[in-house]
C-alpha cells in the first residue's frame, strides 16, 4: 500500500509551496506540486497608469523585485514600441548580471546546500586535510588551514550552544548524507564566505538600480540613473571604477570556489544524476540585449523539445512571433472560474477556491505550456539552450565543469547528466560563471560607450490614444519571466506574469500532464518518509520561488507546519 | 553613537500586511532624523537585508504581527524571542527575517540590540494601503516609534518641513 507525504511548506524562503507524494517500495510513484497562496497583481493593475507597473510588479516576490521590475519596463517598452539607449541597455545588462550573481550565489550555499550538506559531520573533518583537499581543487586564496580551524571553532560553537540558527532546518545525519567530513567543512567554510560575497554583488545591483531591495531605475524607455564621468551627483567614473574593483573580487569566489563546491558535491553525488529529469522540453529566452531595438543578444535564448538538443529553436528578439504565440494558460487543475486555456493577453483572473482535489483543482498556480507542452525554465533550461546555440563561454564552462566531475567520480561524465536534480545545480554554476564573464564585457561597452561622448539613458515616454499590447521577457535567475500588458489609453487594461515558479511548479495541465516538479519527483528514492530529504533535494534543485508565482499570505491564515507523514 | 536601522517590512499589494512599511515612511514624512538612524523599507526580502543590518547599534523593525488581538494593537519582541524557535507566526515575514540575523550572528556582525514593533493586521487581502482601522492608528504607530527613538538616544531633530 503506498504511503502519502504531504510537505508544507517547502521553501526555506518566502512562498508557500506544498507538494505531495505516494511513496511505493522508498521511491515515488506520483506527486502533486500545489501553490499555497493566491497571487492578485493582475487584479491591482488594472486601471492604473503602465508607468505605475514596474514599481508594484517589484513587489510580487521578496527575493526577486528587480526581475519584475525589468519584464514590466520591457512589455511597456514593446507595447509603446519605444527604444531604449545604449547606456541603459548596458546598466540594465550589469544590473541583471549582478543580481544572477547574487541569486546563484545565495541558492546553492544558503538555500540549498544543507540537502547535500552535513554541519554535523563538518565537526569530525580533519582542517588540516581539508585544506590538503581544497588546494587539489582549487586555487582559491582563502583554501587554508586556519580558515578552515575557524570555521570549525565557530560551528562547534553553534552546536553546542543548541541554537542551531540558521542551521536549524537541516537533515543532520540522515541516511542519504554522504559526504566525507573533509567536503562538509570545506563546503561548510565557503557557505560562510558566500554570506560575504553575495553582499558584494548586491552592492552593484543597490548602485545602478539606487537602491535595494526594490530598485529605483529601471522605467519604461531606459533607466532614470544619468550618466557623466564629471558629476558627482551621476553615475560617474570614480562610482563605474568602484563597481569594477566588486567585480574583479567576486570573480574568484565564483570560478574557484561555487563552480568547484558544485563539482565536488555533484561528484559525491552522482547517483543523483540519474534522478529528477521530468519535463525535459526546455524554454529560455536571450538575454543582455547590446542594441536598442532589442534584436541583437549576448546570451541566446530558444526551445528545446524532449531533451534533445538538435531540436534547438531560437528566440531572436523583443518581438519574437514564435515566443509570443507559444504562450499559452491553463486553469483545468487551478483554483479559478472555468476551465480554459487561453493566451496571457486574454486571460481573466476570477479565484475560486474549492479545496484540494487529487484528480480536480489542486493549486493557485496556472499551468503554462509551450506549444501546448509543458517545458522546464531556469538555470539549466538556459545552458541547454546556450550550449545548443554553440555559445562557447557556456561550452568552456560545461567543459570544464564536467571535467572536474568525471576526474573526481573517476568516470566520464558527460552533458546528459545535467538532466538531473543535480545537473540543475551544475546548470546553475555554469550560468553564473558566464554571467561572471558578462560583468566585464558589459563594464568595458558602458564605459566605451560613454567615453565616446553618449550620455543618454531614457527614451521619453508618450502617451498615446488607443489599445497596444505587449510582452517582455526576462531570463531571471529562476528562469523565463514574461510580462504581457494591454493598454488603453496610457491605463492598464490586462496585465499577466507567466513567472518561472508557475512553469516549473504548475499542476498538470489542460491533458492532464504533470508539471516539472511533479514529473520530476516521480522515481525520486525516498530512504525514510518522515524525513523525506531526497524530496526537497528535487524541489530545492529548481530554486523555488513561491512568493511569487502566488502570494505571501494564506488566505486561510493556516499556520506553518514542516513536514507531515500521512 | 552608533547607527540604527529603522526597517519597515511587509507586503504592501496585501493591504494592512504592509503596514510596516507604511509606518516606517510616515516616520520619515512627518519626521526629520539624526543622521545615525536609516530608514529602510525592506518589503518582503530576505537576505538582501543583511547590509542593513550588520553591525548596527540598534535594528528596529516594524512589521505585522498575529498576536491575536483586536486590530491596531501594538507590541513590542526583544531580538532573543525572534531568533528562538517555535515562534514562526510571531510575523509573517519571520523566515526572512530570521535568517538575516541568524547568518548576521554567524559573522559576528549581529546588531547590538533588536526590537521589533508589531502590529495586529486586520486585513490580509490584496489591494493598496492599509484597512480603515489601521489607517486611523498609524499617527500612534508613529508615535510609539518615534518615542522608542527617542529612548534609545535618537531623538527627532525636529518635525519635517511640511509636504502636505
Amino acid at each position: 500500500m503506498a504511503k502519502r507525504i504531504t510537505i508544507d511548506p517547502i521553501t526555506r524562503i518566502e512562498g508557500h509551496l506544498r507538494i505531495d507524494c505516494e511513496i511505493d517500495n522508498g521511491k515515488v510513484i506520483n506527486a502533486w506540486s500545489s501553490g499555497q497562496m493566491w497571487r492578485g497583481i493582475e487584479i491591482i493593475l488594472q486601471g492604473r497608469d503602465p508607468r505605475d507597473a514596474p514599481t508594484y510588479t517589484q513587489r510580487i516576490c521578496g527575493v526577486c523585485t528587480t526581475v519584475h521590475a525589468l519584464a514590466s519596463v520591457r512589455a511597456i517598452e514593446n507595447a509603446l514600441k519605444l527604444e531604449v539607449p545604449l547606456n541603459a541597455q548596458y546598466i540594465r545588462n550589469l544590473i541583471i548580471a549582478a543580481h544572477a550573481v547574487h541569486d546563484h550565489i545565495v541558492h546553492f550555499y544558503i538555500l540549498s546546500a544543507l540537502d547535500w550538506v552535513d554541519i554535523t559531520s563538518a565537526l569530525k573533518a580533519d582542517p588540516r586535510k581539508t585544506a590538503q583537499l581544497a588546494e587539489s581543487l582549487s586555487s582559491w586564496h582563502r583554501n587554508h588551514v586556519q580558515e578552515f580551524k575557524a570555521v570549525q571553532d565557530k560551528l562547534k560553537a553553534v552546536v553546542d550552544s543548541g541554537q542551531l540558527g540558521i542551521f536549524a532546518n537541516g537533515y543532520w545525519g540522515h541516511p542519504a548524507m554522504k559526504l566525507p567530513p573533509e567536503v562538509n567543512l570545506l563546503a561548510a567554510t565557503h557557505y560562510l564566505q558566500a554570506l560575504e560575497y553575495q553582499r558584494k554583488a548586491n552592492m552593484i545591483v543597490s548602485i545602478l538600480g539606487s537602491k535595494t531591495p526594490h530598485v529605483a531605475t529601471l522605467v519604461p524607455g531606459g533607466v532614470s540613473c544619468a550618466v557623466n564621468p564629471e558629476s558627482p551627483a551621476a553615475l560617474n567614473t570614480e562610482r563605474l571604477f568602484y563597481i569594477k574593483s566588486i567585480i574583479d573580487d567576486l570573480g574568484d569566489f565564483v570560478r574557484q570556489v561555487y563552480l568547484v563546491d558544485v563539482c565536488a558535491v555533484g561528484a559525491f553525488y552522482a547517483d543523483w544524476t540519474k534522478y529528477g529529469a521530468g519535463v525535459t522540453n526546455y524554454l529560455s529566452v536571450p538575454e543582455l540585449p547590446m542594441d536598442t531595438k532589442g534584436t541583437v543578444f549576448r546570451l541566446p535564448g530558444g526551445y528545446i523539445k524532449n531533451g534533445d538538443l538538435k531540436t534547438f529553436t531560437p528566440i531572436t528578439s523583443y518581438q519574437d512571433d514564435f515566443f509570443r504565440e507559444g504562450v499559452k494558460e491553463s486553469i483545468k487543475h487551478s483554483w479559478y472560474e472555468g476551465e480554459w486555456t487561453k493566451h496571457p493577453w486574454d486571460e481573466t483572473t476570477q479565484p475560486k477556491y474549492t479545496g484540494f482535489q487529487d484528480k480536480g483543482k489542486y493549486s493557485w498556480v496556472k499551468s503554462p505550456c509551450f506549444y501546448d507542452q509543458p517545458a522546464q525554465v531556469g538555470p539549466l533550461a538556459n545552458v541547454l539552450c546556450m550550449y545548443a546555440a554553440g555559445h562557447a563561454p557556456t561550452r568552456k564552462y560545461v567543459e570544464q565543469a564536467l571535467g572536474l566531475v568525471s576526474k573526481l567520480a573517476g568516470t566520464q561524465v558527460g552533458p546528459e547528466a545535467l538532466h538531473s536534480t543535480i545537473g540543475r545545480h551544475a546548470a546553475r554554476a555554469i550560468r553564473c560563471a558566464v554571467f561572471m564573464d558578462e560583468l566585464q564585457v558589459q563594464w568595458q561597452a558602458l564605459v566605451d560607450n560613454i567615453a565616446k561622448g553618449d550620455l543618454a539613458v531614457c527614451t521619453p515616454y508618450p502617451i498615446r490614444p488607443g489599445e497596444s499590447r505587449g510582452f517582455g521577457f526576462h531570463e531571471a535567475p529562476r528562469g523565463v519571466l514574461s510580462h504581457w500588458i494591454v493598454i488603453d489609453s496610457n491605463r492598464i487594461k490586462n496585465y499577466q506574469a507567466v513567472v518561472p515558479s508557475t512553469w516549473n511548479a504548475c499542476p498538470r495541465n489542460h491533458h492532464d500532464a504533470p508539471g516539472p516538479y511533479e514529473a520530476s519527483l516521480v522515481g525520486n528514492p525516498v530512504a525514510d518518509p518522515e524525513r523525506p530529504l531526497e524530496v526537497l533535494r528535487t524541489v530545492h534543485s529548481f530554486d523555488p520561488c513561491l512568493a511569487c508565482a502566488i502570494h505571501l499570505h494564506d488566505p486561510r491564515g493556516r499556520v506553518l507546519t514542516q513536514v507531515r507523514a500521512l | 553613537m552608533g547607527r540604527l536601522t529603522l526597517l519597515g517590512l511587509g507586503n504592501i499589494l496585501l493591504t494592512d500586511e504592509g503596514v510596516g512599511v507604511w509606518a516606517v515612511r510616515e516616520v520619515q514624512r512627518r519626521w526629520r532624523l539624526p543622521p545615525e538612524v536609516e530608514v529602510v523599507d525592506g518589503g518582503t526580502a530576505g537576505l538582501d537585508l543583511l547590509p542593513y543590518v550588520e553591525e548596527r547599534d540598534w535594528l528596529l523593525v516594524v512589521d505585522a504581527v498575529e498576536f491575536q488581538r483586536e486590530p491596531g494593537f501594538m507590541g513590542w519582541l526583544a531580538g532573543e524571542e525572534l531568533l528562538a524557535g517555535g515562534t514562526a507566526q510571531a510575523s509573517l515575514h519571520h523566515l526572512g527575517l530570521r535568517e538575516v540575523l541568524a547568518a548576521a550572528q554567524l559573522l559576528d556582525r549581529s546588531p547590538q540590540g533588536v526590537l521589533l514593533l508589531g502590529i495586529q493586521p486586520h486585513l490580509l487581502t490584496t489591494g493598496v494601503g492599509l484597512s480603515p482601522c489601521l489607517e486611523a492608528r498609524l499617527p500612534e504607530v508613529v508615535q510609539e516609534i518615534v518615542a522608542r527613538l527617542g529612548a534609545l538616544g535618537y531623538p527627532p531633530l525636529g518635525p519635517a518641513e511640511s509636504e502636505d
